[in-house]
């Protein structure tokens, strides 16, 4: 859709140019201050669609379109050559190469990814043939094989084949994605909900759909990528806040108000982006507190729930669950179903308004293929095991405790994630600080970090380098003992904030206390002897 | 499908078939029969490849299907017209997958070599057209404007949700959905159709019904089957039965459904490893990576090729997911007129010889990202002329096959195939498989280097879920089906032996895998059991063979009844211009409520330029001559009533373009 509005960006440039000439006589033309409007909003917005009706009002301009791309030909900094120079000037550019070869870390980094030989699940069997107790897939409710699912999926295979070729807009929109959506609405108790066909690229999209050049976001300092991508997209004005620190959403807010009042801004769409349980470090926010703010600052909430939707609240309701908070304080409750529910996907639940809205303006929405019927299948199937076995919710927190309680007691490391969480963050423990480092951006100082700053004013130290090596020794070290474990994978250089290095356990329901308490000591060995030999 | 020949281990339907089988009566009779023993057997498919109209796997809302198909026994839908004869056998179901036999309606999708690639023309309507297509939008717009006027002030409660309201602002304001709520909501009815059942030849509509003027819709409870024209599905792997589902069937029972994490983290399967090696087999690239959705496959990947102090050149009208994922790398971006290779190369001397703004530092890279095979427009890249402006301006390419891939050349691997140029002289080819492979997901592929940078530095791999196990099954089976599996195949069959043996681009892998050849069976998983059709590779090349008939039949015998179209005549999309805003919701209603309903999309302003609303046929192997007779008859009638004809030149009566579909298939340009 962007194409054709950028396209006329050089025309509508120059029509702004001409405007001001223009404008004298154009105000006393009845009907003026209508088009006056149009300029100046769509100034704000979204210029191609002024443009559009100013082309409709001078016809004769639509035959001018042709000429495009040209813009910066006669822009100040060109510089005029001759054909001959431009020849030379091609021949002796060398470009980069399209991408550097792997160092040796990089491609030892690559070998060391575990693949899985056959079915995924809580005991899987490794390339190498030995089976390992998984905890690093995301199979938290134990849904990975579940038989009922796969005989639920292989029904729906037969009903509507594989894929579903096309967008939800040309003849993609099937019943089984209506029937999740409702599923999923009613589950959580919001108006209605819409799918997208995967979970990472879901907020990327929900986020530009609302916010706009000049709208205003709030974000935490430790959102996860997926976030950060939509944000960037959204072209909006951003503020920041100390991770998962309400305290210090609240100055920003406040800072906020009072420079609108001071400045007599007008009003603009305004977000607060945080998680439910964060990615980075599973620290999870307080939700009742979050609700509070955003009622008394009047903003939107954008909430993440990849990782709680499924497996926090007595049946996996996530968050709103847990806190007993409704669903439908949250704005715009963005989360997955190929985590909790063990399919593939993401889903973005709301009152109709906001659903609607992303059916036209969420671009990964509109123009990617619905997701195929029978993970929708799944997913609604997966709901419905939750929904009446509230004991895999129970069992999975039991699990997390059991590992919390042999972890805990190690001083060779920190645990920043919240003790109902899913994903359990071991960071190393520097052994120069006595303070426990518990969260991944906090500010050591009293004095507040500056909002527009993405950096907090007194980011922890870490070496990346040196703490990655040993946490990838203890991870080598587990799976030597038949546990499989991931070290926190990050885009390093590409991440806003660095994550502290880290290794990811992820807790699933479907273990036994014994294989729990099995894998948490050889953890806590591997930790031990790895961690210990530093000092 | 394919026309097969008698098989030995001689199915059902063959069985009946001995006796008499000339009229329809007794081929229905046939089919019954064989459904009804299929479903006391409760056998699967994939030992009797019998012509099963409905599944084996009897639930209760099948039923309802099945009462619904069952009442139409002379519509063409699901019976062809023509029943086949005891020598022929078919495997797929006529709805999903179309029987044909005519071993005439094949043609072959292939650049004619040594011909130079014709700049494709646009044509103009007539003026009229133009003037009135103006005229009703500025009618649209007025009253779009009044009736926000009367609604604002008469009516304010339907206007809440835009204004300013107890200090919130509103999240869409009315300026920013004026065209979406006074323009779109009138055409409503044509977008979002509900669907049920496979996306195949056929699709099953969920009748709604609209009583606040398209605001909101309801169900009716009726189902509509219609000839499916609209879905991506170009070599009609939209399937819910034949050797592909058998193979999906199997996936699911050993793999379950998920894959539970991301790629780096836990969520890596053997199958992963093993779709990802035939995908690079498959476009002849050394590696690939694969991604579980394709708008993120661009979106998240061109961020890890490009960033600040490199330029990005793109076709104007290259779709979301590239502008997104350019618009995430940071790199400098320019547009170059679509397709216009003259624009481009007058472009590439001023980037290069400009360098970056201000600094007029050299760029670090130039990307050029293109599509294979543009799916609003139907046209195809000019390959062979950007291949030349690679080697003098040392840019890198980037080929979005989404559409293109599966679609186009004689071994269907894409635009490479269909030009005949050696896949890696191209740096990058990315394609989907939500398209020909009736899949899910996207690719990536290119150098080993590359590839291995892209699953470390793409965002896919450490932070999006990973494909899952059904999906993954489906690409490897379809895509082993296209290529054919090299140790059973017998010398009749091998698709490469029977066209283009002038391909100047083999090149063998260690395995033993010559591009563009048949799938090393090692190079499967061992559990994957094709039928002998798809293994051979027969049905694959019959179903490439088969688009590449429809396709340019379709835009053929448009053209020979004075539609203006867009595009390349080989092009499986084929849009037919309306121009008119009011002629789009006419056009699908029509089409829609035709003796043998037929579905259209319909696309205009902002996906379009403003004057050029269309309707895009998206032409599949699954439909048979008679398929796309319907659709050049309804769109005949419909082109009169709606005066859409209006291409200057030859035209031929109907009935003359049907008769001779062979020569205006076979025609040269
Ligand atoms: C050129 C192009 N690239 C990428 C995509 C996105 O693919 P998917 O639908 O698999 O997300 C599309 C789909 O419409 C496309 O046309």
């Amino acid at each position: 859709m962007d194409s054709s509005l950028s396209s006329y960006q050089p025309l509508l440039d120059f029509l702004l140019r001409s405007l001001s000439t223009l404008e004298t006589t154009f105000f006393k033309i009845p009907g003026s201050a209508v088009v006056a409007r149009y300029v100046k909003s769509s100034h704000q917005n979204d210029p191609g669609r002024t443009l559009l009706e100013l082309i409709l009002l001078i016809f004769a301009i639509g035959t001018l379109l042709q000429s495009r791309t040209r813009a910066d030909r006669d822009g100040k900094h060109f510089i005029k050559f001759s054909e001959k120079e431009i020849d030379e000037l091609v021949d002796e550019w060398i470009p980069e190469p399209l991408a550097e070869t792997l160092d040796a870390k990089e491609q030892a980094d690559l070998a060391a990814v575990p693949v899985i030989a056959g079915p995924q699940g809580p005991r899987p069997k490794l390339l190498n043939g030995k089976t390992v107790l998984n905890f690093a897939s995301y199979n938290f409710t134990g849904l990975a094989g579940n038989e009922d699912i796969k005989t639920r999926a292989i029904e729906t295979l037969r009903k509507y084949g594989l894929g579903s070729c096309g967008p939800p807009g040309f003849y993609g929109t099937v019943d089984v994605h209506m029937d999740l959506e409702r599923d999923l609405a009613d589950f959580l108790g919001t108006e209605a909900a819409i799918l997208y066909a995967q979970g990472f690229s879901t907020i990327s999209s929900v986020i530009p759909a609302f916010s706009k050049r000049g709208d205003i976001i709030v974000a935490d300092r430790g959102i996860n990528f997926a976030i950060q991508k939509g944000i960037q997209i959204s072209r909006s004005t951003v503020r920041w806040f100390d991770h998962n620190d309400l305290k210090s959403l609240e100055d920003v807010l406040e800072g906020l108000e009072k420079e609108r009042k001071k400045r007599k801004l007008p009003l603009t769409r305004r977000f607060i982006i945080t998680e439910g349980i964060f990615e980075k470090d599973g620290a999870m926010v307080d939700l009742p507190k979050l609700i509070e703010l955003k009622y008394k600052f009047k903003y939107r909430l954008i909430l993440d729930e990849s990782i709680s939707f499924g497996t926090v609240g007595r049946t996996g309701r996530g968050l709103t669950e847990l806190y007993n908070v409704p669903a439908s304080q949250i704005d715009m409750l963005v989360g997955s179903i190929s985590n909790g529910l063990a399919s593939c996907g993401g889903f973005c639940a709301g009152t109709t308004v906001v659903v609607n809205h992303q059916r036209i303006n969420g671009t990964s929405f509109v123009f990617s293929a619905s997701m195929p019927a029978l993970l929708s299948v799944s997913a609604s199937e997966g709901i419905n095991i939750l929904r009446n076995a509230p004991s895999i919710l129970t069992t999975l927190q039991d699990n997390i405790r059991t590992f919390r309680s042999i972890l805990e007691k190690l001083d060779c490391i920190s645990i920043p994630s919240h003790p109902a969480s899913p994903i359990i963050h071991i960071c190393v423990r520097p052994s120069s600080l006595q303070v426990p480092q518990l969260s991944i951006t906090s500010s050591g100082s009293g004095k507040p970090s500056n909002p527009a700053s993405v950096q907090p004013r007194d980011p922890p130290q870490f070496d990346i380098d040196g703490e990655e090596r040993l946490l990838q020794e203890v991870v080598d070290e587990v799976l030597a003992q038949g546990v499989l474990v991931t070290r926190a994978k990050s885009l390093r250089g590409q991440e806003m904030i660095e994550a502290r290095p880290s290794i990811r356990l992820a807790i699933s329901s479907a273990f036994t206390k014994k294989e729990c308490e099995k894998s948490g000591n050889v953890i806590k060995v591997a930790l031990v002897k790895v961690l210990g030999k530093r000092r | 499908m394919a026309l097969n020949p008698p098989s030995p281990t001689p199915s059902m339907f063959k069985k009946k078939s001995s006796s008499n089988l000339s009229t329809a009566a007794s081929y229905l009779s046939a089919v019954r029969a064989a459904d009804a023993r299929a479903r006391a057997h409760g056998g699967t498919p994939t030992a009797t490849p019998a012509l099963s109209l409905s599944s084996s796997v009897t639930t209760s809302s099948e039923d309802t299907v099945l009462a619904e198909e069952s009442d139409h026994e002379d519509n063409i839908l699901y019976y062809p017209p023509i029943p086949p004869t005891s020598e022929q056998v078919f495997t797929t179901v006529h709805s999903e997958f179309g029987h044909c036999a005519n071993s005439d309606y094949r043609y072959t999708s292939q650049h004619p070599q040594g011909v130079p690639v014709t700049p494709w023309l646009e044509q103009d309507p007539p003026y009229y057209i133009l003037f009135t297509t103006y005229v009703s939008y500025i009618i649209l717009i007025c009253i779009g404007h009044i009736r926000d006027f009367f609604h604002k002030h008469f009516k304010p409660s339907t206007f809440q949700h835009l204004i300013p309201l107890q200090g919130y602002a509103p999240l869409n304001s009315d300026f920013d959905s004026f065209y979406t709520r006074r323009l779109k909501t009138r055409l409503d009815d044509c977008f979002s159709y509900p669907v049920t059942g496979v996306a195949g030849r056929t699709i099953v509509l969920l009748d709604r019904i609209s009583h606040d003027f398209n605001v909101t819709f309801e169900p009716t409870g009726k189902r509509v089957r219609a000839l499916n024209i609209s879905s991506y599905n170009y070599l009609g792997f939209a399937q819910a039965r034949g050797g592909c589902a058998d193979a999906v069937e199997e996936g699911i029972k050993r793999y379950g459904v998920s894959a539970c994490g991301t790629r780096l983290e836990g969520g890596s399967l053997d199958l992963h490893a093993t779709a990802e090696g035939l995908v690079a087999k498959f476009v002849g690239m050394e590696d690939s990576l694969i991604s579980s959705m394709g708008f993120a496959t661009n979106s998240t990947i061109i961020p890890a090729l490009v960033g600040k102090g490199c330029l990005v050149i793109s076709d104007e009208l290259n779709h979301a997911s590239i502008r997104f994922g350019v618009r995430l790398s940071g790199a400098n971006v320019r547009m170059f007129k679509h397709n216009d290779m003259a624009d481009l190369e007058s472009l590439l001397r001023e980037v290069i010889s400009q360098g970056q703004p201000k600094t007029h530092r050299p760029w670090k890279k130039i990307l050029i990202i293109v599509e294979g095979l543009y799916s609003m427009e139907g046209t195809l890249v000019n390959l062979p002329r950007i291949m030349e402006l690679k080697k003098k301006y040392k840019f890198y390419l980037f080929i979005d096959e989404a559409h293109s891939i599966g679609a186009l050349g004689p071994h269907g691997r894409g635009v490479t195939d269909y030009f005949n140029i050696p896949p890696r002289s191209v740096d990058i080819l990315m394609g989907t498989f939500t398209k020909s492979f009736g899949a899910a997901g996207g690719y990536i592929a290119g150098s080993k280097t590359l590839v291995d940078r892209l699953r470390l530095r793409g965002h896919t791999g450490a932070y999006a879920e990973a494909m899952t196990p059904p999906v993954l099954v489906q690409v490897i089976a379809s895509m082993a089906s296209i290529m054919g599996v090299s140790p059973s195949l017998p010398a009749s069959f091998s698709p490469s032996s029977s066209s283009s043996s002038a391909s100047t681009l083999r090149l063998t892998d260690s395995d033993g895998y010559e591009h563009p050849g048949p799938a090393p069976a090692s190079s499967l998983p061992a559990w994957l059991d094709l039928p002998p059709a798809l293994r051979d590779g027969s049905e694959g090349h019959d179903r490439l063979r088969r688009l590449a008939f429809n396709s340019r039949y379709l835009s053929r015998g448009l053209e020979k009844l004075g539609f203006i179209t867009y595009g390349h005549v080989d092009s499986p999309i084929v849009p037919l211009l309306l121009f008119n805003p009011g002629k789009m919701p006419l056009f699908s209603r029509m089409m829609r409520s035709m003796e043998t309903p037929i579905v259209v999309v319909v696309v205009a302003y902002p996906a379009t330029p403003l004057v050029t609303s269309r309707v895009r046929f998206c032409v599949s192997a699954a439909h048979t001559k008679a398929d796309i007779d319907l659709v050049l008859k309804a769109c005949d009638e419909i082109g009169d009533v709606l005066d859409l004809k209006h291409r200057p030149g030859d035209r031929w009566p109907l009935e003359k373009i049907m008769a001779n579909a062979i020569e205006l298939v076979r025609m040269n340009e």
